[in-house]
Order: structure tokens, then C-alpha cells, then sequence
């Protein structure tokens, strides 16, 4: 594949059952990435039965099961491109438990697809999938209502879909006006690549001009310098090094840097990458970095690197939208689960549930709710338990998401809205 | 197994073997996971990560099993999920 197109990291969320891997096998298919012995190996199979239709699902089978023989570390995602960018895709997983892995891994997706099957419309996973895209800061999105083979290419059913998922976005803080809805049937490819003649009444993009219109990522290289702590290491004849991925920002050796909340500063002396040594490191690189006047001991993981002028910002309390995701009772004033932001793990009380939000259409259903159970939206004031670096999801979005996890389980995810620094 | 986890495991130092550490963990995964993949990735300083790939089930849930346990051995100093996908 071509090196200097624009890379997209796609992420494929949406109810488990409304067509995600068919979407994502139907994409390769058409871009060419299905090995042809796949296909070769279909006709002869077809031929010798007498079958002469293409049957997509025999392919899915297949490719499944040469996904699953062939993984290794360097193919673990599928790789597709258009004449425009090169897409790796996320297939998000349909369990809430990797919840956490998507908020706190590395693996920043640019884009999403929100799959919605026209037969069921939005469901609660549907919603989720919504809220947890926002929370993990994905500008930009393409909606395809599936399955549109099931409801015969009903153009109603359609616009009513379309009406449940613009609610949804808007009431998360996408704009549906600028988002692409594509009618589509993954499994008989309408729409996909070229429009479909089942659907005369639908003149948008296909699925693959809207993701040619998709922008470019860029690096947030103009945010304050945010590096999470992952790890400190005492290295013989070199001294104190911490590791950690790059959020936001850029340092440069020579560097006056703080780490928050223990307040302690040093200077850069140098920075590695893969074992070599850089000037200067950017968002998304992962790096280990020798600092002069900081011991092993004074710093720790989920500490977070910045520059004095623009420290990271250690909250005393903070303002949370959240969805609860699952929670076998409720939720009240004095709860106290652990929160997962960047690479810190924080036990933090709810001390106020300010109001429950109506997932239909984004109004304050409820002021001051007593409770919160599985499914609610809401907006609550929290305190840490103990000092963290936490900012507004406005500021640096990077650092402004967290999952939140209790008895093993990761119960309910959001982003910090507001916040009340340290004094 | 439909949900492939890429798995950043930090030694405690840069002496740990890190031949021996995966052995030692690929025996423990065992029945938890599937061990699809392993590397050694340079990291700074001579400090190197041991990228694991193992393959979960969705239905189960999470990968909090896997990442318990890597963690649990003493010639670990952390253990990230940096990345999950269905295949």
C-alpha cells in the first residue's frame, strides 16, 4: 500500500448485531483487500455445485477463518484504501469491559462508522457506542442505517431512523446536519460503492465518497505538552527515566519540565525513541526521557509531564458528563469507584448528582436526581480521593476521558466538563 | 475468539530476561487466553517492551484476566492494553 496517502484510524462502532463485520468484510471486499485465492476458491466451489450468485456470506466465512489462523502483531488490523487515504479499522468490541481499553489505550481512532440497522433503529448499545465516541474525542463520523434489504429499501423507515439517530448525536453535541447517513445493505453492497438502484430515492454520498470527505488528522502538536507517566526507571550511568506516550504538545530536550501532582521539576537532558535518540518528541510517540533533578522515587505512574509555564492541571474537584454503562443497582451521593484516566487509577466519590439527562433529546429530564442506574446520562460533581491531573475534555480532550470501574467492572465512562483546580 | 488485544509489558528492569518473562507468562495464559504473537520493541534507554497479541472472547468480557495475571509476576513493572479489535 501507497506511503503517502493520509492514514485514518476507522473505528466501527454500533449495536453488536446490526451488521458491524459484514460492513467491514463488504469494505474490503470492494477496496480489493480480500485475498483472490478467497475468491478463487468461491467460484470453484460454486461452480461445482451449480451455484452461480455470489454469496458474500461464504466469503465473510472465509476470510474470518484465515483472520483468526494467519494474526500476528503487525496485520492485527485490516487495512484498506480509497483513492484518497489509507484506513486501518478498530472493530470495537460488543462488551463493556474493553470500555476501558478504548479510553485509556493508544490506539486513538480519527474517525467512526456508527452501524444502525434500519429493522431495529437505535439501540441501547447504539447509544452507548454514541456517547463513548464523544468521550473519546471522534470529531468525525459516518452513519450507515444497514440492512436496508430487510425493510425492502423503505425510504420511510429510513427517514425515521435518521430522525432516532440525529436525536441521539445532537444530544451527545454532534451536528447531524454534517453528518453522512447512507442507506445501505453491507451484504448486497448498496451504496457502498456506487449508488444503489434500490434506494432511486436517496442522492448522497456512498459509503466511500463519504469517506473520501472525511479530514485529515492532525497531530495536536499546538496543546500544552501533556506526557502521562507509564513508567519510571532507574537506568545505571544515565539516571532518572521515565517512559510514557506523548498526548499533546511537544518536548525538546533541554526542557524545563513538572510533573504533577508531586510538583517536582527537572530539566530534559535527553529523549529515545525505538532506542534511538531525538530532538524532539510529538504527539503519539513513545518515549523514554532522562531527566536532571528528579529521582526514581519523587514521581510515579499516572503522574503527568508538562512544561512549568503550562502545568498539567491537578483538580480538587471536577464537573463529569457520564453514561452509566452497567451497574447492578444504583448509583448515589457517597459512591466511591475508581476512576482510569490517562495512566492514573483514582478512587473518587460522586458528591453531587447534579441532573439526568434525557438521551432522546439531550434536555435535563430530572434535577438533582436521587439515583442513577444502567442507561442514565447524567451530570455529576466528584472528588478524588487523593490528588490527579485531570483537564477539561474542551481544553485537552486527551486527558479529559476516563473510564470508571468498580468490583471488577467497568460501570460507566465520561469526561470532564469543568474543574476546580488545586489552590 | 473474536477480539484480538495488543498488550504492553514493561519489565521491572532492563536486566529481566524478557525471553524467560514470556515463557513464563505464555504458561500462565494458558486456558485464560490465546497467545497469538509476542515481540520485543525498543523502547529508550535500553529498556524494551514485550508486545504480546492474544485473542478474547467478546462474550466473556474485557481482557482484565489477562492483564491480572501478567501482572501479578515479578518481573513485571506494568502491564497496557494499547489496543483491542474484533477480527
Amino acid at each position: 500500500m501507497s506511503d503517502q496517502k493520509p492514514h485514518i484510524n476507522l473505528a466501527i462502532i454500533g449495536h453488536i448485531d446490526h451488521g458491524k463485520s459484514t460492513l467491514v468484510g463488504r469494505l474490503l471486499y470492494e477496496a480489493g483487500e480480500v485475498p483472490e485465492h478467497i475468491i478463487e476458491q468461491y467460484r470453484k466451489e460454486a461452480e461445482a455445485k451449480g451455484k452461480a450468485t455470489f454469496e458474500f456470506a461464504w466469503v465473510m466465512d472465509h476470510l474470518k477463518e484465515e483472520r483468526e489462523r494467519g494474526i500476528t502483531i503487525d496485520v492485527a488490523h485490516r487495512k484498506f484504501e480509497t483513492d484518497k487515504f489509507y484506513f486501518t479499522i478498530v472493530d470495537c468490541p460488543g462488551h463493556r469491559d474493553f470500555v476501558k481499553n478504548m479510553i485509556t489505550g493508544a490506539s486513538q481512532a480519527d474517525a467512526a462508522v456508527l452501524v444502525v440497522a434500519a429493522p431495529d433503529g437505535v439501540m441501547a448499545q447504539t447509544k452507548e457506542h454514541v456517547f463513548l465516541s464523544r468521550t473519546l474525542g471522534i470529531g468525525q463520523l459516518i452513519v450507515a442505517i444497514n440492512k436496508m434489504d430487510a425493510v425492502d429499501y423503505d425510504q420511510k423507515r429510513f427517514e425515521e431512523v435518521k430522525k432516532q439517530v440525529s436525536d441521539l448525536l445532537k444530544m451527545v453535541g454532534y451536528k447531524p446536519n454534517d453528518i453522512p447517513m447512507i442507506p445501505t445493505s453491507a451484504y448486497n453492497g448498496d451504496n457502498i460503492t456506487s449508488k444503489s438502484e434500490r434506494t432511486p430515492w436517496y442522492d448522497g454520498f456512498t459509503f466511500f465518497e463519504a469517506l473520501n470527505q472525511l479530514k485529515e488528522p492532525e497531530k495536536p502538536v499546538d496543546l500544552p505538552l501533556r506526557v502521562p507517566i507509564q513508567d519510571v526507571y532507574s537506568i545505571s550511568g544515565i539516571g532518572t527515566v521515565p517512559v510514557g506516550r506523548v498526548e499533546t504538545g511537544r518536548m525538546k530536550v533541554g526542557d524545563k519540565v513538572i510533573f504533577e501532582p508531586p510538583k517536582v521539576s527537572g530539566e530534559v537532558k535527553s529523549i529515545e525513541m525505538h532506542h534511538e535518540p531525538i530532538q524532539v518528541a510529538e504527539p503519539g510517540d513513545n518515549i523514554g526521557f532522562n531527566v536532571r533533578g528528579v529521582g526514581k522515587k519523587d514521581i510515579r505512574r499516572g503522574d503527568v509531564c508538562g512544561h512549568p509555564e503550562k502545568p498539567p492541571t491537578v483538580v480538587k474537584e471536577f464537573t463529569a458528563q457520564i453514561v452509566v454503562l452497567q451497574h447492578p443497582t444504583a448509583i448515589t451521593v457517597g459512591y466511591t469507584p475508581v476512576f482510569h484516566a490517562h495512566t492514573a487509577q483514582v478512587a473518587c466519590t460522586f458528591m453531587e448528582l447534579l441532573k439526568k439527562l434525557d438521551p432522546k433529546t439531550g434536555q435535563v429530564k430530572e434535577e438533582n436526581p436521587q439515583f442513577l442506574k444502567t442507561g442514565d446520562a447524567a451530570v455529576v460533581k466528584v472528588v478524588p480521593t487523593r490528588p490527579m491531573v485531570l483537564e477539561k475534555v474542551k481544553d485537552i480532550p486527551h486527558l479529559g476521558r476516563f473510564a470508571i470501574r468498580d468490583m471488577g467492572t467497568t460501570i460507566a465512562a465520561g469526561m470532564c466538563i469543568d474543574l476546580v483546580p488545586r489552590d | 475468539m473474536d477480539v484480538a488485544a495488543k498488550l504492553k509489558i514493561m519489565p521491572e528492569s532492563p536486566e529481566v530476561d524478557l525471553e524467560k518473562l514470556r515463557e513464563e507468562i505464555q504458561a500462565k495464559l494458558r486456558g485464560i487466553a490465546d497467545v497469538k504473537d509476542f515481540k520485543e520493541e525498543p523502547i529508550a534507554f535500553g529498556i524494551k517492551a514485550l508486545i504480546l497479541l492474544v485473542m478474547v472472547d467478546d462474550a466473556e468480557g474485557g481482557t482484565d484476566k489477562v492483564e491480572e495475571t501478567i501482572s501479578a509476576l515479578p518481573a513485571v513493572e506494568s502491564v497496557q492494553v494499547i489496543d483491542v479489535s474484533r477480527i
